[in-house]
């Protein structure tokens, strides 16, 4: 896509320097919309996390009470490291998975497009109505593990921080993996049949072209599938809300559960306020630093020189 | 510029989510103004989403036929009641009258200076407080000032049980503690989970402790607890209610699996129909949850009785957990006070009661006993009148007691000790670390 784009440009460069770039008024809109929905929300949180105010009546500023507050909250400080181990568990489950499976996808065969299509399912269902369907699903008594005693034990499966989180994980995994799949589907059928045919002729089997073809040409697509799985996860909240509720104890209460435990369970708007805020800026910095250190931003394709 | 804000956008969007609303919730905050600035002609009474709205409907339309000021009903889903009810209270849009559980769902809203006392009404129709029972009506009273007006019905908390699986290990419900822990073991060496629960639910866990608690140490604990006094988590008669508490877990009376099991997915319910369990303790609705799911089995092997009495213990075999009552409560910037006082009067009409009965309600009022026959399950009905009209005390649930923002530390708490993650006194401290305001 980037290919296509930085391709127009330069056929068009000759006509004149006016007609190269769009001007700013081309970004007013989104500008104007992010400004409403992102920027000045986000003003007022920051405000708010130095208030006390539970919805009634005005905040009241209470300086850095909340700040110090959340740093020595024990439930706080746990719940980033809850956070940080679903986010690298959900990549190091779902990356390996997708990538195979869009790859194979990715062929012409009728029956893997009838096959994918139903792979894909699980992207048609809200994200609650799949959390509804598993925690249905693994009623100890009554679910899977009701049925398969050897397997399960006594089914305690949320009874225990482990697997409270490996659920989280499995259930994330099932939802999100279709989704990554289509991204890595979509670029590995855009992958010129040129480099395999070239590979081939240099005699490699198709472990070594998919190691050595395939993966290299995914790489931007791999970028854009981790910053997603990274933002995702660290914003993951309602198959927390309802599959754990944060359980056992706190066990699995990660940081975005936490923010909405305290302003729509504890009515706490100020420190949640601030939780949202170290949220939000722990995301921002994460993915730029992704996109920095792979080098994403340089916008250079991956088939240059073809 | 556009890839770096679409990034920023999306690292941004469940941030925005919550300030857009926080804010507009901000900006509008100012507005609670005087009775000039709200709807004229109407009231408007918030209540609680689910399938009683067709009685509140009927109660509306009863008193809209001669009232010029009318009212209109909004009916608010019932899963985030609490959290609607709280962003819009201090706005121009708050209700007139609305739904409530009285205690602590209502102590934030009292103190804020947005509700208005309903003494005024009763000193101009003392029956607005006579009509009911006082264990019920209290629970809605703050500082001396009443708060609240019952409507729909009592829940008190009973011992659920499935006939069929007592009659075949030759077991009556328990009527002492030693009785309990005796059908513990018989039920359990027959491979029976004696007592479902739905612990990742967390509040059926919390409703042992509140009775284990009144039959140790007498409902005072609580009350002195909840007012200030933070020793009463520590006090002999504490640690012996966690100490009992401890052996019913200890003699496997839940079973293993009670964290990954839930009441509000039907899991428990479903365990005592099937005869997987014995008993359940859950709160009166679970009549109904039982009947929705097999009218057969409610009707003929669902057995219910009141807790047990813990030997020595200071507490009364009468006393009563659980939510005592919905209550309207109105709101100080009301334009029609005396509208919304002849609307509260029907709460205690017969056309209210019966209409409540009929659905499977129990009103707590004077008059309710005369209506009892025409309850949908006269028998049941009947039990739980008696029981709250006997009652030495009627505990409001601890959740619903305290306020709203120490829900979620209590919740924890009461799982943490049943899971064993938390020691006696672990539990202990983090009770009085909770809010009491």
């Amino acid at each position: 896509m980037t290919t296509l784009a930085q391709g127009k440009r330069t056929s068009r460069r000759p006509g004149g320097p006016s007609v190269g770039r769009p001007g700013f008024a081309w970004a007013v809109p989104a500008t104007v919309f992010f400004g409403l929905f992102a920027i000045v929300p986000l003003v007022f949180v920051a405000i708010l996390s130095f208030t006390s105010w539970n919805g009634l009546g005005t905040p009241q500023f209470n300086g850095v009470d909340n700040w110090v507050a959340l740093a020595k909250d024990p439930v706080m400080i746990q719940s980033l490291g809850i956070t940080v181990v679903l986010v690298v568990l959900g990549i190091v489950t779902q990356t390996p998975l997708s990538i195979l499976l869009g790859v194979w996808a990715a062929g012409h065969q009728k029956n893997r497009a009838v096959l994918s299509a139903i792979c894909f399912v699980p992207l048609l269902l809200s994200s609650a109505a799949i959390s509804v369907l598993w925690r249905a699903l693994i009623d100890p008594n009554f679910g899977i593990p009701g049925e398969l005693p050897w397997l399960f034990g006594n089914g305690n499966l949320l009874g225990s921080q482990a697997g409270a989180i490996g659920v989280l994980t499995f259930v994330g995994g099932w939802q999100f993996i279709p989704f990554h799949t289509l991204i890595y589907q979509g670029a590995a059928r855009a992958i010129p049949p040129v480099l395999y045919q070239a590979a081939q002729i240099d005699g490699a089997g198709t472990v070594r072209s998919f190691f050595n073809v395939t993966i290299p040409q995914l790489r931007n697509s791999m970028i854009t599938s981790l910053v997603l799985m990274l933002v995702g996860g660290l914003t993951a909240f309602d198959t927390v809300l309802i599959l754990t509720a944060g359980g056992p104890g706190t066990a699995s209460t990660n940081t975005a559960y936490y923010m909405y435990q305290k302003a729509f369970l504890g009515f706490d708007f100020g420190t949640a306020s601030a939780i949202a805020l170290v949220l939000a800026v722990v995301a921002t910095t994460i993915s730029l630093v992704v996109v920095r250190a792979t080098g994403y931003d340089k916008m250079r394709s991956t088939q240059e020189g073809l | 510029m556009n890839k770096r804000s679409a990034r920023l956008t999306r690292a941004l969007a469940a941030t925005a989510i919550l300030a857009v609303g926080v804010a507009l919730s901000g900006c509008s905050s100012s507005g609670a103004g005087a009775a000039s600035d709200r709807p004229a002609g109407v009231i408007h009474v918030a209540i609680y989403g689910d399938t009683a709205n067709k009685v509140e409907q009927q109660i509306a339309d009863t008193f809209n036929k001669t009232s010029k000021i009318k009212v209109v009903l909004d009916k608010i889903p019932g899963a985030n009641y609490q959290q609607k009810l709280q962003t819009i209270i201090s706005t121009k849009s708050a209700p007139d009258v609305f739904f409530n559980w009285g205690g602590g769902s209502i102590a934030q809203f009292v103190n804020a200076g947005l509700l208005l006392p309903l003494d005024g009404f009763i000193a101009q129709d003392p029956k607005l407080k006579s009509s009911f029972l006082p264990s019920v009506f209290n629970s809605a009273s703050m500082g001396g000032h009443d708060y609240g007006i019952p409507m729909r019905g009592t829940q008190p908390v009973m011992l659920f049980s499935n006939k069929q699986v007592l009659a075949k290990y030759n077991i009556t419900p328990p009527t002492t503690w030693d009785e309990l822990l005796a059908d513990v073991t018989t039920l359990k060496a027959a491979g029976i989970t004696p007592i479902a629960l739905g612990g990742a639910d967390q509040w059926p866990t919390l409703m042992w402790y509140e009775y284990v608690y009144d039959r140790v140490a007498g409902p005072q604990l609580f009350d002195k607890a909840l007012a200030g006094d933070k020793s009463q988590w520590t006090s002999d008669a504490s640690m012996t209610a966690l100490k009992d508490i401890k052996q019913l877990i200890d003699a496997g009376a839940f079973g293993t699996n009670f964290d990954s099991v839930k009441f509000t997915d039907g899991g428990s319910p479903k365990l005592l129909r099937t005869g997987k369990a014995a008993f359940e303790l859950m709160g009166s609705w679970n009549y109904s949850t039982q009947q929705a799911a097999d009218p057969a089995f409610a009707a003929k092997d669902l057995g219910y009785s009141a807790f047990p009495s813990i030997a020595g213990g200071a507490g009364n075999q009468t006393d009563l957990a659980g939510n005592t009552n919905n209550f309207y409560s109105v709101i100080k910037a009301t334009r029609y006070p005396n509208t919304v006082r002849d609307f509260l009067k029907l709460m205690y009409s017969d056309e209210f009661v019966k209409a409540q009965l009929a659905i499977g309600n129990l009103p707590t009022t004077t008059n309710t006993v005369n209506f009892l026959s025409t309850a949908a399950s006269p028998d049941y009905a009947t039990f739980q009148y008696n029981l709250v009209k006997d009652a030495n005390s009627f505990q409001l649930s601890w959740d619903q007691a305290y306020p709203q923002t120490a829900s979620t530390a209590m919740h924890t708490a009461v799982e943490g000790y049943f899971a064993g993650r938390l020691d006696a006194a672990g539990f202990a401290a983090a009770m009085q670390a909770l809010p009491i305001k």
